[in-house]
């Protein structure tokens, strides 16, 4: 990583990334107040409480608000940008250009750690007021001779064009130099065009934003263990959303077991207070939950198991039945509490699983995934996997009346490590979040409401469905999303699923008749896990004038009228085709 | 039996847990000094009549006055109970009382209220240097300069000490001076935030 | 009226605790005051008459100088009730037989009844054996409901167990190191709750 960083006589500090023209830098101003407005996932969560433990080190004064969408990203702006000068963004305002949408006063300065990508590029080449927090190398921007002339060539464009309304005998013999010149340029437009076309075409995520700032810190010295469990959650977070591909997840573990084992290396284990934080890297059973559930049922919500025996068909749960026998664990054990299992059982599990796992197709990646665990007090060890759901479907609850900024505080009570009950409750809500996925996955098989439209795969949650309001929430969707595509392939005849993306409405609103919408990558493309459905739903949306909502920060979803459902899928069709 | 609705003032403090003041029961007050007085005529009346002449009345005089001393404990222990509760207010609501508590006090509490009011703020202007000490702030021993707060209920516009302005909105979280979000902790605006 | 250091004119609980009956027998008239007694109909109290009295006025009416009434024990304090605190302190209702029962059994003690000593003495052993019980439960019902623990005490041993609570609780947040939160003030969250029943009640 190209981060370096200098500490500068004003207590300013730098962090630099150095390219050709950007220059990527924090200032830590000692003396403003910071706004920092945070999106709605468990990774920005987790980097801006990183953060805040940063600027409380140094006694910097902030405010915190959280932001559904870019409506909400300017209404938050407009009303506590008084005074501030400085606004960091984490997880929004990446993919748009951030001052032309917020306007805002010359001397404000933007910081933005987003993991969204592609990066405007005019937050890119904005270099006064916009400065990127991002690894360099995550950045392939085009050119800036590309994408921006210079003011001459702009003026004398100008003059020409205006050539026409005025005509004022120009010097004739630089008619072949400006007939020249104005190909050149119509030339340097198409490129651009299709320089700009291939840079936007799909949207991905770079790397989290929790694990960025606690490089941060790192670089400042002022790392903790506290603050590395939240990175790890902040790339745990990454993975079970689907964000980032695989390869990139095991390579963040890799630099983060680093810091894990720089962490916590004493010999004398015992003679640290059990309080303290102590985070253990080690192969994880990718089973949701599973320790907070049975094992069987954890089995049956996740989904790679879950798709592989094709646990909602009679003969999948057959099959799931021989392989526990096959293994040499008891029904009764795996379906009551893993916390009450046999503990002779429950030590060995994963080294059965692995044994047994190739007789039945089962893959090391569908199994197991490197993760991480915590430990303190006297407390079973929480695996990072977990938590993360648990704060996910906190986020995204909206029990008794909570707005979405409730929920938001909820969430971050739960990565606070020392609330337990919080945690407890995300867990509980996290169960639930899986049940209803698993439940309405069945629904689309059995009623074969995964269809294919040609180019994509879509499904559509009937409105009044049980469990519909899990699914208005974009991180939940995503999942649910995922399954579905999952298990249709899993059961498809059709080799050619695989190749297919899909997109996956459910009811948001029904009073206004909203949907929300959204599409998903082929399996077949999930080493690269590059989105094409932002451009495209943007696309059909201009073409038919349906009445859509491209508001969240991630552009794969969007929200869309009920009514102009139809015509806006036979343009999304016939554009995909 | 006697003294009964004095007890019966008495009891409703009893009754009014965890701060709050019951409504100022001025009918009962009145009908306890009515008590009072018909004792006294009677007592004055017996006394006169032994005076006079006449024997065997002394116990009667005994009980009423027992009576008498009685109904005064009671009324000034209620009135006593109320005003160090109406005092506490002080420092817990801060020197403007919400309109409903404010709504339960009698006029002459009101006003030793204000007088309250200040005496105190006199008092800390007196004390600490030329720009006195507020003595309502730190009521625990500080620990750092800056606290994490999040904003309980839209509160609106907040100006800093050093002019800058912080919209407090509901779920908004700041890092602010200690000094200056403290009393808004304690009246419930915002919520101090410890890890 | 005379008081003792230890009482507090203004004390809420004394005043409730001085209002307990107790028997009394009429020994010199009390004319004009009939009405004190609702069983019967006569203007005056004439002597023999049995009347409850309050604490405070059988006090002024019954001492070494005058002695317009006898006093007799309320039966909570008599042989038969002391006999079940000597089996078994722990498991009688203090509550039932109190509120008060032992600062009410004190002021008894002014009277100078025959038994007075054996009463002294059966408060002090009831307190002793129900106190390690008292104390226990106080010290270890963390984040539980204590209504069931707190139902047989007397409002004395009511405000030990509470302030047992309170020390046990403060203990555990310093532990945890919440002492250093800020907190709304109780009276403003009472005050808070308070508006939001009748608010939620309104509706």
């Amino acid at each position: 990583m190209n981060m370096s960083l200098f500490l500068s006589v004003e207590n300013l500090v730098f962090i630099m990334a150095t390219t050709k023209r950007v220059v990527v830098k924090v200032i830590w101003n000692m003396k403003k107040r910071v706004l920092v407005l945070v999106a709605f996932d468990v990774d920005a969560m987790c980097a801006c409480k990183v953060l805040q433990s940063l600027f409380q080190c140094d006694q910097i004064l902030y405010t915190i608000v959280p932001v559904v969408g870019k409506e909400d990203l300017e209404r938050a702006y407009l009303e506590n940008s008084e005074g501030v000068k400085h606004v960091i963004m984490i997880n929004c305002g990446a993919n748009f250009d951030i001052v032309e949408t917020l306007q805002p006063l010359e001397n404000v300065k933007f910081y933005i750690c987003d993991s969204h990508r592609p990066v405007d590029i005019h937050n890119v080449y904005n270099a006064v007021q916009v400065k990127l927090l991002m690894k360099e190398t995550e950045l392939s921007v085009p050119e800036y001779d590309l994408l921006f002339r210079d003011e001459e060539s702009e003026d004398e464009s100008g003059n020409d064009s205006d050539s026409s309304d005025r005509p004022v005998p120009k010097k004739k013999r630089f008619d072949d130099e400006a007939i020249e010149r104005r190909r050149e340029r119509r030339l340097w437009e198409e490129n651009r065009n299709k320089v700009l076309f291939d840079y936007n075409q799909f949207s991905s995520f770079g790397s989290s934003a929790a694990l960025l700032l606690f490089e941060l810190a790192w670089k400042m010295s002022k790392d903790s263990n506290d603050l590395l469990w939240l990175a790890i959650i902040g790339v745990t977070d990454q993975l079970l959303h689907y964000k980032t591909p695989r390869e990139k997840y095991i390579e963040d573990v890799m630099a983060l077991q680093s810091h894990v084992s720089r962490h916590n290396h004493r010999d004398d284990v015992d003679i640290i207070s059990i309080n303290c934080l102590k985070i253990m890297y080690d192969d994880e059973m990718n089973l949701s939950l599973y320790r907070h559930w049975s094992l069987f049922d954890s089995i049956c919500h996740s989904i790679n198991m879950a798709c592989k025996f094709k646990v909602w068909t009679l003969k999948g749960q057959k099959r799931l039945h021989e392989f526990l026998a096959e293994m040499g664990l008891p029904l009764t054990q795996c379906k009551q509490k893993y916390s009450s299992m046999d503990s002779s059982l429950k030590g060995n599990i994963k080294n059965i699983i692995k044994e047994q796992m190739p007789k039945y197709g089962l893959e090391d990646e569908d199994v197991i995934v490197p993760s991480f665990f915590a430990q303190y007090g006297f407390r079973n060890k929480l695996c990072a996997m977990d938590i993360t759901l648990a704060c996910a479907s906190i986020l995204e609850s909206f029990e008794n009346g909570n707005t979405g900024t409730d929920s938001f505080l909820l969430a971050l009570d739960v990565l606070d490590r020392s609330n337990v009950n919080a945690k407890e409750k995300g867990i509980e809500m996290a169960r639930k979040q899986l049940q209803a996925i698993i439940k309405q996955v069945q629904i689309f098989l059995d009623m074969h409401q995964v269809i294919s439209a040609g180019p994509f795969l879509y499904a559509f949650i009937q409105e009044g469905t049980p469990d519909v309001k899990f699914f208005a929430h974009p991180q939940c969707l995503m999942r649910l999303a995922r399954f579905t595509l999952e298990a249709h392939c899993s059961v498809s005849r059709n080799k050619r699923s695989k190749t297919l993306p899909l997109v996956l409405g459910a009811p948001l609103d029904r009073e206004q008749g909203t949907l929300l919408v959204i599409g998903i990558p082929p399996l077949s493309l999930d080493e690269e896990r590059k989105n094409f459905f932002g451009k495209a739903f943007e696309q059909a949306a201009s073409s038919t004038n349906a009445r859509t909502l491209h508001d969240k920060f991630d552009t794969f979803i969007m929200e869309m009228k009920t009514d102009d459902r139809s015509k806006f899928f036979d343009a999304l069709i016939s554009l995909l085709q | 039996m006697l003294a009964e609705k004095a007890l019966d003032l008495i009891r409703e403090l009893e009754r009014s847990v965890g701060g709050s003041l019951p409504p100022y029961n001025e009918d009962r007050v009145r009908q306890v000094l009515e008590e009072m007085r018909v004792l006294c005529e009677q007592n004055q009346k017996d006394v006169s009549a032994t005076v006079a002449g006449e024997s065997g009345l002394f116990s009667g005089v005994q009980v009423r006055h027992a009576a008498l001393e009685r109904n005064k404990r009671c009324l000034l222990a209620y009135l006593y109970n109320r005003i160090e509760q109406i005092k506490k207010m002080r420092w817990e609501f801060g020197s403007v009382l919400p309109t409903e508590v404010k709504y339960n006090l009698c006029e002459q509490e009101v006003q030793w209220f204000g007088r309250y009011n200040k005496l105190l703020a006199n008092y800390m202007r007196s004390i600490g240097g030329c720009g006195g000490l507020d003595l309502t702030q730190d009521m625990k021993p500080p620990k750092t300069l800056y606290v994490e707060v999040r904003c309980l209920v839209d509160h609106g516009e907040f100006e800093t000490q050093d002019g800058n302005v912080i919209v407090l909105k509901k779920n908004s979280q700041h890092f602010l001076l200690r000094s200056e979000c403290e009393h808004l902790i304690r009246q419930g605006i915002l919520e101090h935030i410890v890890h | 009226m005379t008081l003792k250091a230890s009482e507090n004119y203004f004390d809420i609980d004394d005043i409730l605790a001085s209002n307990e009956r107790i028997p009394c027998r009429v020994e010199l008239p009390i004319y004009r005051l009939g009405y004190l007694d609702s069983s019967h109909e006569s203007e005056h109290l004439l002597p023999g008459t049995k009347i409850e009295f309050p604490y405070w006025l059988g006090r002024a009416v019954c001492s070494k100088k005058r002695h317009i009434v006898g006093v007799d024990l309320p039966k909570q304090y008599r042989e038969g009730y002391r006999e079940i605190l000597s089996a078994d302190a722990t498991v009688v209702d203090l509550h039932k037989l109190g509120p008060y029962y032992y600062s009410f059994g004190t002021k008894l003690l002014h009277f100078e009844h025959v038994a007075s000593a054996d009463i002294a003495k059966s408060l002090v052993k009831t307190f002793q054996n129900r106190f390690r019980k008292i104390m226990d439960s106080s010290q270890n019902a963390y984040n539980e409901d204590t209504s069931k623990l707190t139902e047989n005490l007397d409002e004395a041993e009511r405000s030990l167990f509470h302030s047992g609570q309170l020390g046990l609780h403060d203990f555990q947040r310093w532990e945890t190191r919440k002492t250093d939160k800020l907190t709304t003030s109780n009276m403003v969250r009472n005050h808070r709750k308070r508006k939001r029943n009748v608010l939620n009640d309104g509706q």
